[in-house]
């Protein structure tokens, strides 16, 4: 029954869809005064209110109840039944600095060089990327936009999936992101490496990160002076050390995170974060009891070992949720982060269930980045960065249809739904006499 | 050399029942005998000897088909040459990957294991059902099957062109090279057709040429051709090609912009094979958009969606139930992009693609509506047998292990290189490789 | 009677001369290397003529290069050496089915500039079946030596090279000066490797396998052509020469067989999908995994040789609370070693008849690894059945080989004990009718059992040090040094560039059994790509196989240890 009904809301608004865009009008985005009614909104944090309003004013959450008044002024938008929830938060991407994939001058994610800490994500991230828009119309409000490439290459940023410039786009969190040096393989198979090879080759590479820490902690205390040289990679790592700047490590296999335990427990740094973490559900236990906090993901992955029961991947977040680890879901990718609802529904369906999945991208994401006093809930007083939906975000039959990004009224258009108005159906169609469909026996 | 596969009888039981051409039924039950389908209906009796297999609030649908996969190959392409029709996937089928278990576990029972893209002319493809558990290859063979063959255009074989210093290095390559070689088969046809109708017994036979015999056997019709493309002028292009020599079946793999083309491609009668929201890995597919399926479908296009990922191949229902969202396709269209329509697509809608008595018995039960992402597969039956089961199955379904091998070898999932298409193909540039870069 | 002195003046005269001519004849050998007879006899041994028939107490002669007598009362020529065989057991010697034991792996051949990928020529792509392995031989080559010191003394030596190297020749593993004193037959079978060519046609498994269908039907055809064609040659269109169709004639006349060089089961079944299509006489040779392909070979009547190289065992961890995950994957990786091991005891139970190719085993591991077999199931007649009678037989030798009874060739292995004994040693070898001899090493590898890699063995003193390399590559060569050290347990390397690169580290290195691998990673034009190395280590030179995995492409490597080390 549920299933037909959302049918037939999708169906009434088909029209609504189709004409979000009119020939010719150029769309976009408007702040105000706004009241969201008669809508189920699921806060997050404070239950589900099952009739409710939202006002939104001066890009936040003004008002949020069952029972509001609505001001005068306010443009009103009935919602009739539809559900509102928190805009989803992607906390692992390289949206906006990652353009096309096979072209390298459409990549910024990546600088030459092992030990890049100052390169920054941020600056690096166009406004304009094809990409935001596609993502954002599918409830993605916020995503974490990381560099990539050697053992520390860069500082990644938090940004909002609107605004002109990079700076109207920071929701403001930076960490720097950090890949633990792994045992593990990537992409095909090669040779077996033998343990003793492995282990050396781990003590190498951690070698050469303690090196770069110990330096960047003596950085730290000298930096000051004037004799100090201008160190830019230990200037930018000394913000870690003094507590400024998080740090996020990238670890997943078993024996990585538990060597990354070990290593911050070592060295002492506070704000630290574990991300990847794809055998997270094999040392569980030791990420609670450490106090770290993961993202995990992309939940739609293969099993790490060949060996592995094949939904592993799948389980891994609701396995380390149960044993206590706060857990925030990315996807890791770029042009695809609007999957993140689903990746967070096969989290939900393989263990981790609705309502802790609904956290790990929405609020968990926010209080592991620090900006859960500015989103990440529908609260008072936070960012007004919610969507509209039919129905429940996880399901794919569900349609968003309004999205507000730190207040502003998004328009429901992007490069991919304009092609679909476009070509849906085609003027002209196919012309009768064309030599391409005139198959000639021969 | 033909392997006798084995064949089972079960009892699937009150079930709701998505057959995809006799719409849902409710409480209904699916009796396969030795393989086939003999009975669909309400309250079937259970013939002696027959396992009964519970299905009550469970959903049953016919085994779930790939129509672009990379699982179970020992290689991938022959990119040394843009033409090699001559090779076959059918040589370097690998029954012990991994990958073929875990694609039933996603209720896949029926793949189309494709040659890469490297080639403007690839190699044949292979047909295969996925009965995990034999090292024997042929043990896989969906018997019957169409011959199919891998063509390519675009970025991948004009890449490959410049790398190795040879043509195509443009679309405009690509066309003529397709032109040359299937007038180079008109010319082998005609000297060998002459051959034969000789009738004296002192006459000397052409050259022979297994390339040009399969690109002969594509112009009889006998080979149906499976390209890989991704814009709207080549997939224009090669409509045009086909219809200039006489080729009137064609599927086009990927597709992502047969949305600009479709009224062309319902009129000539190709197909389409797409993914479901994969966009922006390369230029060609930067134009794409998520309701490529639907639109095609709306005007008439037998599309299917495909993996060509050994990831994706375990949620192909999710990645189907996303024309939901990207164009309003009903539970029966959506369902079909994965069932009906690549049996079409790959000629063996006779035996697989619904829940039809007569066809065969591969079926996948899930535990709710294949369309919801929280549906989880349960069993997976092909020819009545059941290969996957997840309730009763053990978790290391590794059939060789190499005795050498540490038993903690991690390997962290990379997307990129689930994309097998372009593999053994890519060509390495010396003077990179050893020049004094550093 | 009174020499005149005239007469002695000029006998000094002459007597050097005679002295000198007697060079020309060489019955002196002033390094007293040369044996003092070719008469040999071994008194009161226990002669193995052939599997499950011993002679105890017998007594074998061999003389001019045949066994002319065996018995318990054998009548010793005059000119015999006679060596005492009390508690010692004599075998026919044994034969090696397929490897590439006297060859010297050709320099790669150069790529040429204008190379057209699609269609190289034949010699570049590796299709060379009109070759002979003959061309390889290396009569200095270490590998004889080393395999004889394991007991054989004949060998099916196939050439190097890629999908169609060739054909290959029996030698008899002696030290000889020229190549042909050592060639028993030759043309014995062609030999084919799934091993593409390097960045041409046909690339991989998928190419070779449509190539040699291609090869084979031309060949057919061209060979009906080239007989119609001598027998009445009269307005026919002469038939086109081509080597390496014509290397094929005898193959699809079915008189030559082709042998294939397998790596695991599913080349072995694609070896076998070749011949199920075109129907010509297959020999599958170093097959490691093909446990489940008895039944199947047998039926198809296919030669068969098993790998003789067996994999490590593998060794569970000692800890003591392991996870039932540990517990499951360790017992089923030593069920499949165990696969592995009992592979020949398989093939006897399945009965078909093989013997062994030594391809990628040291001779040292020969022992061993026929221990472990053993210990597995295989039983010591039928062992050694598959080192003798049985290759013997498949190569069609069995006339003259495979048995010691007279007059067979003085081929022979003499141990100190039954040779399925772990603590028997060879003693002597006889090839061809001379004597090999062996020392006796005295019980100083006790402790660390002969089935272990000796710890702390000479073999590792030549690997550490500086080498000097050499990369072929298409782009002209590349040289360098490779500087090898020793950490404890672990080996570790640099590679140094003559072109003023920084240098590598060269990673996973590791060295067994004589074959050192290694890998290195270099920056081409953006991405980081990982190039193994493998190859064998003879003395002081390095020949290996350098591979680009990701490109399907490989080249020559070779190294020279840097005297003075």
């Amino acid at each position: 029954m549920k299933k037909l009904l959302t049918i037939i809301f999708a169906i009434a608004l088909l029209p609504m869809l189709s004409t979000a865009q009119e020939d010719d009008k150029v769309m976009k985005a408007r702040g105000g005064k706004f009241a969201l009614t008669n809508a189920k909104i699921y806060t997050v944090t404070n239950g589900i209110i099952e009739n409710g309003t939202i006002i939104i004013n001066n890009g936040l959450i003004e008002a949020v109840g069952a029972n509001i008044s609505i001001p005068a002024d306010a443009e009103v938008f009935d919602y009739e039944g539809r559900e509102i929830y928190p805009g989803m938060v992607d906390s692992g991407t390289q949206l906006g600095i990652k353009e096309i994939g096979s072209i390298a001058e459409a990549q910024d994610s990546r600088e030459f060089g092992q030990i890049t800490p100052q390169m920054q994500a941020l600056s690096a991230i166009n406004p304009n990327s094809v990409a935001i828009p596609v993502t954002r119309v599918s409830g993605v409000t916020t995503v974490l936009t990381a560099p990539t490439g050697g053992i520390l290459p860069g500082t990644a940023a938090t940004v909002n999936l609107f605004g002109y410039t990079p700076d109207q786009m920071f929701a403001g969190n930076k960490a720097m992101i950090m890949n633990f040096p792994s045992t593990a393989r990537r992409g095909r198979r090669r040779r077996p490496q033998s343990p003793e090879d492995a282990k050396k080759a781990m003590e190498k590479a951690l070698k050469t990160v303690n090196d770069t820490w110990d330096k960047a902690e003596l950085y730290a205390k000298i930096q000051g002076s004037d004799e100090a040289r201008f160190y830019p990679e230990m200037e930018a790592l000394a913000k870690v050390v003094n507590g400024e700047l998080a740090l996020y490590i990238e670890a997943n296999a078993a024996k990585d995170i538990q060597n990354a335990i070990a290593w911050v427990a070592e060295r002492g740094y506070k704000n630290v974060v574990l991300t990847g973490v794809a055998e997270g559900w094999r040392v569980a236990d030791e990420i609670a009891a450490a106090g770290l906090p993961v993202i995990a993901g992309p939940v739609q992955s293969l099993p790490t070992r060949q060996s592995d029961r094949y939904d592993l991947a799948y389980a891994n977040p609701g396995a380390m949720a149960k044993a206590g680890v706060k857990v925030a879901i990315r996807t890791g990718d770029t042009e695809n982060s609007r999957n993140l609802p689903y990746h967070a529904g096969f989290a939900a369906a393989y263990g981790m269930g609705r309502e802790e999945a609904l956290k790990a991208i929405t609020i968990n994401a926010a209080e592991i980045m620090g900006i859960s006093d500015q989103i990440g809930s529908i609260e008072v007083g936070k960012k007004a960065n919610i969507f509209v939906s039919t129905g429940d975000p996880f399901e794919t039959s569900t349609k968003i249809l309004d999205v507000y990004i730190d207040g502003y009224k998004i328009p429901m258009t992007s490069r991919q739904i304009r092609l679909y108005d476009e070509f849906l159906n085609r003027t002209p169609g196919v012309e009768k006499t064309n030599p391409a469909i005139d198959i000639k026996k021969k | 050399m033909q392997a006798q596969t084995a064949k089972g009888d079960v009892l699937i039981k009150n079930g709701t029942v998505l057959t995809i051409t006799d719409g849902t039924q409710e409480n209904t039950d699916v009796l396969i005998q030795k393989g086939k389908i003999t009975k669909v209906g309400k309250g079937l009796r259970t013939p002696n000897g027959v396992t009964e297999v519970d299905a009550t609030g469970k959903f049953v649908m016919p085994g779930i088909l790939d129509a672009h996969s990379h699982i179970a190959g020992s290689a991938i392409n022959e990119g040394t040459s843009q033409v090699t029709a001559e090779v076959s996937m059918e040589d370097v089928v690998n029954p012990l990957d991994v990958g073929i278990y875990r694609a039933l576990a996603g209720g896949v029972t029926t793949i189309h294991l494709m040659h890469g893209s490297a080639n403007v002319i690839g190699g044949q493809n292979e047909t295969m059902k996925l009965r995990y558990g034999s090292t024997n290859p042929d043990d896989l063979r969906f018997e019957g099957a169409p011959r199919t063959i891998k063509f390519a255009l675009g970025e991948n074989p004009t890449r490959g062109g410049r790398s190795r210093g040879i043509q195509p290095q443009s679309r405009m390559g690509v066309e003529a090279m397709l032109r040359n070689s299937f007038s180079d088969a008109k010319v082998y046809r005609t000297k060998w057709n002459a051959y034969n109708a000789n009738k004296s017994t002192r006459k000397v036979a052409p050259e022979y040429d297994l390339r040009m015999e399969t690109l002969v056997d594509i112009l009889e019709g006998e080979v149906l051709v499976h390209c890989h493309s991704y814009r709207a002028d080549e997939i224009y292009m090669l409509m045009k090609v086909f219809s200039d020599f006489g080729i009137p079946k064609l599927t086009f793999q990927h597709a992502n912009e047969a949305y600009k083309v479709a009224p062309e491609l319902a009129a000539f009668g190709a197909s389409a094979s797409v993914f479901a929201d994969w966009w922006a890995y390369k230029l060609e597919v930067y134009y794409s958009t998520a309701y490529n399926a639907a639109i095609l479908t709306k005007n008439g296009v037998t599309t299917s969606i495909n993996s060509d990922s050994g990831e994706l191949v375990r949620h192909l229902f999710h990645e189907a139930a996303k024309t939901q969202k990207y164009g309003d396709l009903t539970d029966n269209e959506a369902l079909a992009l994965i069932t009906l329509n690549p049996a079409k697509q790959l000629g063996i809608d006779n035996r697989v693609g619904s829940i039809e008595t007569g066809k065969d018995g591969d079926i996948a039960i899930f535990d709710a509506h294949p369309l919801s992402t929280y549906a989880i597969p349960q069993m997976t039956f092909i020819d009545g047998v059941k290969y996957f089961d997840r309730a009763n199955d053990k978790n290391d379904q590794r059939l060789y292990i190499n005795p050498e091998e540490t038993i903690q070898e991690v390997m962290i999932f990379d997307r990129e290189s689930q994309h097998r298409c372009m593999e053994d193909a890519q060509t390495l540039s010396f003077s990179d490789l050893f020049s004094n870069k550093k | 009677m009174k020499i005149e002195r005239k007469t002695i003046f000029r006998l000094m005269l002459i007597l050097p001369f005679l002295f000198g001519t007697l060079a020309i004849n060489a019955q002196s050998d002033h390094t007293g290397k040369s044996a003092a007879t070719r008469t040999y006899a071994i008194t009161n041994a226990s002669i193995v003529q052939s599997p499950g028939a011993v002679m105890e107490g017998g007594t074998i002669v061999v003389k001019n290069g045949l066994i002319s007598a065996v018995g318990k009362n054998v009548s010793i020529p005059d000119d015999a050496q006679v060596l005492d065989g009390t508690g010692m057991y004599v075998y026919a010697g044994f034969i090696d089915g397929m490897s590439n034991v006297g060859t010297k792996r050709p320099k790669a051949m150069e790529r040429p500039s204008n190379l057209f990928t699609p269609d190289p020529p034949n010699d570049y792509a590796g299709i060379t079946p009109e070759r002979h392995v003959v061309d390889q031989i290396d009569v200095a080559s270490s590998t004889i030596g080393d395999l004889r010191k394991a007991g054989f003394t004949i060998a099916h030596t196939v050439p190097y090279g890629r999908m169609l190297p060739g054909s290959g020749a029996l030698i008899f593993l002696a030290d000889k000066d020229h190549p042909d004193d050592i060639i028993l037959a030759e043309n014995v079978a062609m030999f084919s490797q799934f091993v593409g060519a390097p960045g041409a046609y046909p690339g991989n498994i998928l190419g070779i396998m449509a190539k040699w269908r291609n090869i084979y039907r031309n060949a057919d055809n061209s060979m009906q052509h080239t007989m119609m064609y001598a027998e009445n040659p009269s307005g026919l269109t002469r038939p086109n020469r081509d080597r390496t169709l014509e290397a094929f004639f005898p193959v699809v006349a079915g008189q030559k067989p082709v042998y294939f060089n397998t790596q695991n089961m599913l080349d072995v079944r694609r070896a076998m999908r070749l011949q199920n299509d075109l129907g010509f006489k297959i020999a599958v040779g170093n097959i490691k995994q093909g446990w489940e392909l008895a039944d199947e070979l047998k039926q198809k009547g296919a030669q068969v040789y098993l790998s003789m190289d067996l994999p490590d065992a593998p060794k569970p961890s000692k800890s003591e609370d392991k996870s039932e995950e540990v517990i499951a994957l360790e017992a089923r990786r030593m069920d499949f070693y165990k696969k592995y091991v009992s592979q020949a005891a398989t093939y006897q139970a399945a009965g078909v008849q093989f013997g062994f190719s030594t391809m990628g085993t040291r001779g040292n591991k020969v022992k061993t690894h026929m221990m472990t077999m053993i210990e597995n199931g295989l039983n010591a007649d039928d062992a050694l059945a598959a080192l003798t009678t049985s290759p013997a037989a498949l190569l069609g030798i069995d006339k003259v080989a495979g048995t010691a009874e007279v007059g067979k060739l003085g081929n022979l292995v003499v141990t100190t004990g039954p040779y399925f004994e772990k603590k028997s040693q060879v003693r002597y070898v006889f090839v061809d009718g001379d004597k090999y001899d062996y020392e006796i090493k005295d019980d100083k590898k006790k402790g660390a059992e002969v089935t272990d890699e000796p710890a702390a063995d000479t073999s590792n003193e030549p690997l550490l040090g500086s080498w000097t390399y050499n990369f072929t590559t298409p782009q002209g060569d590349q040289g360098g040094k490779m500087i090898i050290k020793k950490e404890g347990d672990l080996y570790s390397g640099v590679m140094t560039s003559d072109d003023g690169s920084p240098d590598t580290d060269m990673e996973d290195i590791s060295f067994r059994d004589g074959t050192l691998s290694f890998s290195f990673s270099v920056d081409g034009g953006g991405q980081t790509i990982e190039i193994l190395v493998t190859g064998t280590v003879t003395g002081k030179s390095y020949d290996a196989q350098a591979s680009v995995e990701a490109f399907n492409v490989s080249f020559e490597l070779s190294a020279t240890k840097d005297d003075g080390r």
